[in-house]
C-alpha cells in the first residue's frame, strides 16, 4: 500500500515482454468491464436464485455461484467499475491533498515547509489504518468513506514526493526564467512548475491504483468496505470468506481477480515508469 | 566503533536535537488524536452507556449527566486537553472509559505480541526476499523473470487473502499449527508469514533494482576479475551495496506492518495493539486510542533511528556526513 | 415450545428434526452422557464471539461470562417454571407487592463475605440506582420500590405494583449477585477484571484480547436447582477464548483445539451435526429478529405502506434458504416462539403476496410515474426505504444475505430498498435515535418473559423517554394492555393480554417478523453434560465433566 508510494525510485527490472503485453491485456479487460459491463455478461448482478446457491464453477457459471446463487462471474464483472473508481477516487484524494501540501511546503518554504513537514513526519507516524478506522467506523461504510479512508491513509508519501519534485523543478533556471518573463505566479504554478513536478509521479500514480484497491478490499475485509449487495470486489471476498471450507470459489475467485489487476497494473506502472525514467536520462 | 565519527560534542547535539523533534513529533500525534476523536460527531458518555448496557440508543439527560461528572467530560474541552496533556509528561496516558484501567496497563500487555509480530514480519521478508534475490536475479531470463513475477505478485496479495488461505491450507486442510494460538510460538508462525510474504515482494522488488546497478559497477567487475567466484561477489560486495534502500524502505514498512497486524490479529485470535485499536476506535475509548496512536508513533521514530544507524554501519561513506 | 437439547446423537440430526425443535429429555447423568473413561478435573476450552470490556454488566456477552462466576437468586428451568438457586424458597404477598426470599445458608463470596440479606439488598441498590447494569434496571422499571433486610436469611423485594414477570426477569445473567465488600472497597477496574462472585469459577486471569482463564471454585456450594450434579465443578480450569472470526473457530473445535464453541456458523451446522454428539440449537426468547418500522417520519407512517412492505417480499422462503434450514422463520414481529405467552396465531402473519402488496401500495396512492428503476412515486417522491443494521455482531453474514434476496423482490413491487450496514462505532454513538435516520431496522432483545414487550413497545414520552421503542410506536391502547397484562396477578388473563398486545403490533405492522436470534454450539464428544440455561442461553461449565 503507502510502502509503494513511499519509494519513488522503486524499479524492478524489465519484466518479459510478454508479461507486459499480458498485464495490458488484462488491465484493457478490466477496463472494458467497467466501462461497459454488459458486453462481457448479460445477467444481472443481483439476480437472486435461492434454489442454485453455492453452485461450483461449471460452463454456465464460470465462477461459481454465491450464497443467494447469484453468478459470481457477473458479479465480479459488474463490481469492476466500482472497484476500480475506488482505486481511481482514492489516488486521487491522495494526489489531491500531497499536491496541496507538498507544493505549498515547496513554495512557502520557510515555517510553512518547517511545519509541514513535521506534520507529514506526524502522519507517516500514524498507522494508515487507523486513519481509515477513524473515518469509517464514524461516517459508515461506503464508497465515499472507503475512498476518503484509502486516500487519506496513503497522502504522506506522495506528499513527501510531491515536496521534493517541486523543491527540485522551483530550483532549476527553467522557472526563474518563467518569472524574468513576467508571467504571474499562479500561470507559472499551473502551466510550468506543476506538470513538470508532476511528470515523474505519473507512474507512481498508476501503481498506487492498484494498491488502493488492494487496501479498499482490505477494509472490506474489517467489515469497513462498500455494504451490500453491491459487488464490490472486496465486499465479494468478505462475503466469501466465510465459505471458503465449503464452496472455496467465493473466497479465492475474487481474490484471484484483485490479485492479477493489482500485479498487472503494478507491472504497465513499472514499465511507464523504465520509459519516463530513460527520457529523463 | 567508527574510526571517523564526528566530534562527540556535535554529535550529542545532534542526538540531542533529534529527540527533542521525536518528542514534538509524539505530543502533536497525541493532541490530534485527542482533538479529532472529541470533534467528530457522537458524545462520549452515550457510548460509554451504550457499551455497558449492550445498546444503541440516546439515553435520558440525567444519565448523561452523570456520566460527564464521572468522567470530567462536563469540563471545557480545553482544559481536558491540558489534563491529559500533564498526565502524557508525568507518564500518565490516562484511563480507559470502558475498561477503567490505565492506557498504560491496557497498551502494555498487547504491545509484545505486536512487537513479535512485525519485527518477526520483517526478518521474515528480509529472508524471503535477499534469498530469492540472490538466487535469482541476473541468473539468465528465465530465472530472472520467476523471480520478478514471484516479487509481483506477492507485493500485490492482500494482507487478509494471504492470512485466510495460509489458515485454511496449513491449520485446517493439514493441521501443522494451531487455529487459535494466540501468541504462543507455534502460534505466531502463520501470523508472521501472513505480513511478511507481501513484504517480501515489496522489499525484493527494490534489492532487485539495487542488484542490478550494482553488478554493473566497475568495481564489481574488478572483483571479479581479481578472480572472486560469483557467490562471494554477490554476498560481499553486492549485496552489502544492494540492502541500502531496502533498509530505508523497512522503516517506512512499520506503519504498514502495524495495520497489516490489525488483520492477522484478527484472522488468527492473536492478542496484540491492532485488535485493541479496532475495539477502542469504536468504543470511542479517547485516551486509549491516542495512547496506542502515541506508542506506534514512538516505535516508528526509535526504529527510523535504527534504520540511520543500520545505514551508518552498511555504507561505510555515511559515517562521515 | 422450544428448549436446548443438550444431547444430540450423531446421525440421527435431521433439518426436520432441527426445525421441529423436538426436545431431548435432559437426563443428567444418564445412559446418554456416552462412553469413554471418565477424567479426574482436566481444562476445557470455550470459543466465544466477542470479548466484553468489562466482565459484568448489561450486554447479554457479560451474562454470558458472568454466569461463570456470579449466581443469581433464582433460575428458570426449561418448562418455564422458577426453581431454587441462591434463594431457596420465596413466598409472594397476597397483594403481589413483596417477595420475600428464603436465601441458602453458609453460602459466601470467594472473598470471604458471606452471602446474606445485606448482600442481596445491596446488589439491588447497585442495579437500581448506579450505571453499571442498565439492562437490569430497564427490566424492572418502574415496578421496584425497594430491597429490605429482613433478617440475615431473608430479604424483601418491595414493589410499586404486582410484577409476577419479575421472578422471570430476574433469572438472567444482568441479576448475579456479586460481593459488597468487593463492589465498596476494590477498584472499579478490579470489579471491572475478576468480580467476586459465589459462583463455580473464579476469574484467574484476563488475558485481553485472548481468553478468560476462570479457575474453579472448589468450596461452591450454591449451585442451582437446575444443575446436573451437586458440588464443586468437575473441571479444574475452564479457558474462555475470544475467536470473532467464524472460520477459525468453527475450525478450532474439528481439529480439536477447542472443546465447545458458540455461534456455529449455519453453513457448518449439519457436519457439526454429524461430528459432535453434542449439538445444541437455543431459540432465544424476547423480541426476535424483526423488523422496527419506523411509523413516526417517512414512507412507513402510512400503514398500508407498512402491510405492503410485510406483504412484498417471501421473508420465509428467504430466511430458510440464506441459513441453510438451520434457523427458523419467525413472523411474529414481537416475541420469538420461545417465550412465554407468544402468540402463534402471528407466526405467519403477513404471507408472501405480492398482487396483495400491490393493491395496498396503489391504494395508498404510490401510483405515479415509476422511476427509471422501476421504483414507485407518489408526488414525484419514490418509494425508498433505508434499511439499517448492525453489521456482523447484530446481523450475520447470512442474515445480510437473507436481507438481499428480499430486497430484490421488495424491488418486484416497487420499493427501492436500500441496504445500511452500521458499525459499532455507528451503533454506539446513538445516531440513530431519530426518526429521520432510517425507515427500517432488523435488530432483536433478548429477553425470557413477555414483559419484553413493556421494555421495547412503551410510548415515549417527555418525561420518561424510551429509546428501546425503535419504531417510534406510540400507542397509547398498547401501552395500557401491556402495562396491565403486567401487573395482572391472574396469569390467565396476562397471557391473553400478552397476546393481545402482539396482535395489535403485528396488525398496524409497527413490526415485521424475519427470523428468530439463536444461541448454536457444539462441543466436542469428550465433553459431557454441557448445557446453556434457559432464561438467556448461557452456557454452563460447572457440571461437565471429560471422558477419555
Amino acid at each position: 500500500m503507502t510502502v509503494l508510494a513511499r519509494s519513488s525510485s522503486v524499479a524492478l527490472g524489465r519484466l518479459p515482454r510478454p508479461g507486459t503485453v499480458l498485464a495490458g491485456g488484462f488491465v484493457a479487460l478490466v477496463v472494458l468491464a467497467a466501462v461497459a459491463p454488459g458486453l462481457l455478461t448479460s445477467d444481472t448482478p443481483t439476480q437472486i436464485d435461492l434454489t442454485n446457491a453455492l453452485a461450483p464453477p461449471s460452463w454456465e457459471h464460470p465462477f461459481g455461484t454465491d450464497e443467494a446463487g447469484r453468478d459470481l462471474l457477473t458479479r465480479v464483472i459488474h463490481g469492476t467499475g466500482l472497484s476500480l473508481g475506488i482505486g481511481l477516487g482514492a489516488t486521487g484524494v491522495s494526489m489531491a491533498l500531497a499536491i496541496v501540501l507538498g507544493a505549498a511546503a515547496a513554495l512557502a518554504g520557510g515555517v510553512v515547509d518547517t511545519l509541514i513537514t513535521r506534520l507529514l513526519e506526524v502522519t507517516f507516524a500514524f498507522p494508515s489504518l487507523l486513519a481509515a478506522l477513524l473515518i469509517v467506523a464514524v461516517f459508515g461504510p461506503s464508497v465515499t468513506t472507503s475512498i476518503v479512508a484509502v486516500g487519506v491513509g496513503s497522502m504522506p508519501g506522495y506528499a513527501r514526493m510531491v515536496r521534493g519534485q517541486v523543491l527540485a523543478v522551483k530550483e532549476s533556471g527553467y522557472i526563474e526564467a518563467a518569472h524574468a518573463l513576467g508571467h504571474r505566479p499562479w500561470r507559472v504554478f499551473r502551466q510550468h512548475l506543476l506538470p513538470n513536478a508532476m511528470r515523474p509521479l505519473v507512474a507512481v500514480v498508476t501503481l498506487g491504483v492498484g494498491q488502493s484497491i488492494v487496501w479498499a478490499s482490505s477494509l472490506a475485509f474489517l467489515g469497513l468496505g462498500v455494504p451490500p449487495p453491491s459487488p464490490e470486489w472486496g465486499a465479494l471476498l468478505d462475503a466469501g470468506r466465510g465459505y471458503i471450507t465449503t464452496s472455496w470459489w467465493l473466497a479465492i475467485m475474487p481474490g484471484l481477480v484483485i490479485v492479477l489487476f493489482a500485479v498487472a497494473v503494478t507491472s504497465l506502472g513499472r514499465t511507464l515508469q523504465q520509459r519516463l525514467e530513460g527520457a529523463a536520462r | 566503533m567508527s574510526t571517523a565519527a564526528p566530534a562527540p560534542a556535535a554529535r550529542l547535539r545532534r542526538i540531542a536535537g533529534k529527540l527533542l523533534s521525536a518528542v514534538l513529533v509524539l505530543l502533536v500525534a497525541a493532541s490530534i488524536t485527542f482533538f479529532v476523536q472529541l470533534l467528530l460527531p457522537g458524545d462520549r458518555a452515550t457510548v460509554i452507556l451504550n457499551i455497558r448496557n449492550g445498546r444503541d440508543q440516546q439515553w435520558p439527560a440525567e444519565e448523561i449527566a452523570a456520566i460527564n461528572h464521572q468522567f470530567g467530560f462536563d469540563r471545557p474541552l480545553i482544559v481536558q486537553y491540558l489534563d491529559y496533556l500533564a498526565g502524557l509528561l508525568r507518564g500518565d496516558l490516562g484511563t480507559s472509559y470502558t475498561e477503567f484501567r490505565p492506557v498504560t496497563a491496557v497498551i502494555g500487555a498487547q504491545l509484545l505480541p505486536t512487537v513479535v509480530l512485525t519485527v518477526g514480519a520483517l526478518v521474515v521478508a528480509w529472508l524471503i526476499a535477499v534469498t530469492v534475490t540472490l538466487l535469482t536475479v541476473r541468473r539468465g531470463r528465465i530465472l530472472g523473470g520467476i523471480g520478478a513475477a514471484f516479487e509481483a505478485f506477492t507485493a500485490s496479495l492482500p494482507h487478509y487473502w494471504v492470512g485466510m488461505l495460509l489458515l485454511v491450507a496449513f491449520a485446517v486442510q493439514i493441521p501443522i499449527f494451531p487455529v487459535i494460538g494466540g501468541d504462543t510460538p507455534a502460534g505466531t508462525v502463520l501470523p508472521v508469514l501472513t505480513l511478511a510474504v507481501p513484504l517480501s515482494g515489496f522489499l525484493g522488488q527494490v534489492l532487485r533494482e539495487e542488484f542490478h546497478k550494482v553488478l554493473d559497477q566497475p568495481f564489481i567487475t574488478t572483483a571479479r576479475t581479481r578472480g572472486m567466484s560469483d557467490a562471494a561477489v554477490r554476498l560481499r560486495h553486492a549485496l552489502r551495496h544492494a540492502v541500502l534502500p531496502g533498509i530505508t524502505l523497512s522503516g517506512w514498512a512499520l506503519g504498514a506492518l502495524v495495520s497489516g497486524s490489525v488483520i492477522a490479529e484478527s484472522i488468527y485470535g492473536r492478542p496484540g495493539i491492532g485488535q485493541v485499536l479496532v475495539t477502542a476506535v469504536n468504543n470511542r475509548d479517547v485516551p486509549t486510542v491516542a495512547g496506542i496512536v502515541l506508542v506506534v508513533a514512538a516505535v516508528y521514530i526509535v526504529a527510523n533511528v535504527l534504520v540511520d544507524l543500520a545505514y551508518t554501519l552498511v555504507d561505510p561513506r555515511l559515517r562521515i556526513s | 415450545m422450544t428448549r436446548p437439547r443438550p444431547f444430540r446423537r450423531a446421525g440421527v440430526a435431521g433439518l426436520g428434526l432441527a426445525l421441529a425443535g423436538s426436545v431431548l429429555a435432559a437426563c443428567a447423568g444418564g445412559p446418554s452422557a456416552g462412553s469413554g473413561t471418565r477424567i479426574e478435573g482436566g481444562t476445557l476450552t470455550y470459543a466465544h464471539v466477542q470479548e466484553p470490556p468489562c466482565i459484568f454488566g448489561g450486554w447479554i456477552q457479560q451474562a454470558y461470562i458472568s454466569r461463570q462466576v456470579l449466581d443469581n437468586l433464582v433460575t428458570l428451568d426449561t418448562d418455564g417454571s422458577i426453581k431454587p438457586w441462591l434463594a431457596t424458597s420465596w413466598e409472594v404477598s397476597p397483594d403481589g407487592l413483596t417477595y420475600t426470599f428464603t436465601l441458602k445458608e453458609g453460602v459466601k463470596f470467594t472473598d470471604g463475605t458471606p452471602l446474606d440479606a445485606e448482600a442481596v439488598a445491596f446488589n439491588f441498590d447497585q442495579w437500581m440506582t448506579t450505571q453499571l447494569n442498565g439492562t437490569a434496571k430497564v427490566s424492572l422499571d418502574p415496578y421496584y420500590r425497594a430491597a429490605e433486610v429482613i433478617d440475615p436469611t431473608h430479604v424483601a423485594i418491595r414493589l410499586n405494583a404486582p410484577y409476577p414477570q419479575f421472578l422471570t426477569l430476574i433469572t438472567q445473567g444482568y441479576f448475579g449477585i456479586q460481593s459488597p465488600t468487593a463492589l465498596r472497597t476494590r477498584s472499579q477496574a478490579e470489579n471491572c477484571e475478576k468480580p467476586i462472585g459465589s459462583g463455580a469459577f473464579v476469574v484467574e486471569e484476563w488475558r485481553k484480547g485472548q481468553e478468560v482463564v476462570f479457575k474453579k471454585n472448589p468450596n461452591y456450594t450454591s449451585w442451582p436447582a437446575t444443575a446436573k450434579h451437586e458440588g464443586p465443578a468437575y473441571i479444574d480450569e475452564l479457558r474462555w477464548k475470544f475467536v470473532p472470526d467464524p472460520l477459525s473457530r468453527y475450525a478450532s473445535l474439528t481439529t480439536g483445539q477447542s472443546d465447545v464453541v458458540y455461534e456455529i456458523p449455519t453453513v457448518h451446522w449439519k457436519d457439526a451435526q454429524e461430528k459432535f454428539e453434542t449439538t445444541i440449537r437455543y431459540i432465544t426468547p424476547g423480541k426476535p429478529i424483526s423488523f422496527y418500522i419506523n411509523t413516526a417520519a417517512g414512507v412507513f407512517t402510512d400503514k398500508l405502506v407498512r402491510q405492503a412492505f410485510a406483504h412484498g417480499a417471501d421473508r420465509k422462503g428467504a430466511v430458510e434458504a440464506g441459513f441453510h434450514g438451520v434457523i427458523p422463520y419467525e413472523g411474529n414481529p414481537a416475541m420469538s416462539r420461545s417465550t412465554p405467552d407468544y402468540n402463534a396465531d402471528l407466526a405467519d402473519a403477513y404471507p408472501f403476496d405480492q398482487a396483495k402488496a400491490n393493491a395496498l401500495l396503489d391504494q395508498a396512492g404510490w401510483t405515479g410515474p415509476r422511476t427509471p428503476e422501476g421504483i414507485r412515486t407518489k408526488d414525484g417522491r419514490p418509494l425508498t426505504v433505508r434499511i439499517i443494521y448492525g453489521a456482523g455482531s447484530f446481523i450475520t453474514a447470512e442474515g445480510a444475505t437473507v436481507l438481499q434476496a428480499l430486497q430484490e423482490q421488495w424491488k418486484q413491487v416497487g420499493f427501492g430498498v436500500e441496504l445500511i450496514p452500521l458499525t459499532r462505532a455507528e451503533l454506539n454513538s446513538g445516531r440513530f435515535s431519530d426518526p429521520t435516520t432510517y425507515d427500517a431496522w432488523p435488530s432483536y432483545w433478548t429477553s425470557p418473559s413477555p414483559a419484553i414487550l413493556w421494555i421495547v413497545w412503551r410510548p415515549t414520552t417527555p418525561e420518561k423517554p424510551n429509546g428501546n421503542n425503535r419504531s417510534f410506536y406510540n400507542n397509547p391502547e398498547l401501552a395500557r394492555i401491556i402495562d396491565e397484562a403486567n401487573t395482572s396477578t391472574d396469569p390467565e388473563r396476562a397471557s391473553q393480554l400478552y397476546r393481545q398486545a402482539q396482535q395489535i403490533i403485528s396488525d398496524d405492522a409497527a413490526g415485521i417478523g424475519l427470523y428468530t436470534q439463536n444461541t448454536l454450539v457444539a462441543a466436542a464428544n469428550r465433553v459431557k453434560d454441557f448445557w446453556l440455561e434457559h432464561s438467556q442461553g448461557e452456557p454452563v461449565f460447572s457440571d461437565v465433566y471429560l471422558v477419555q
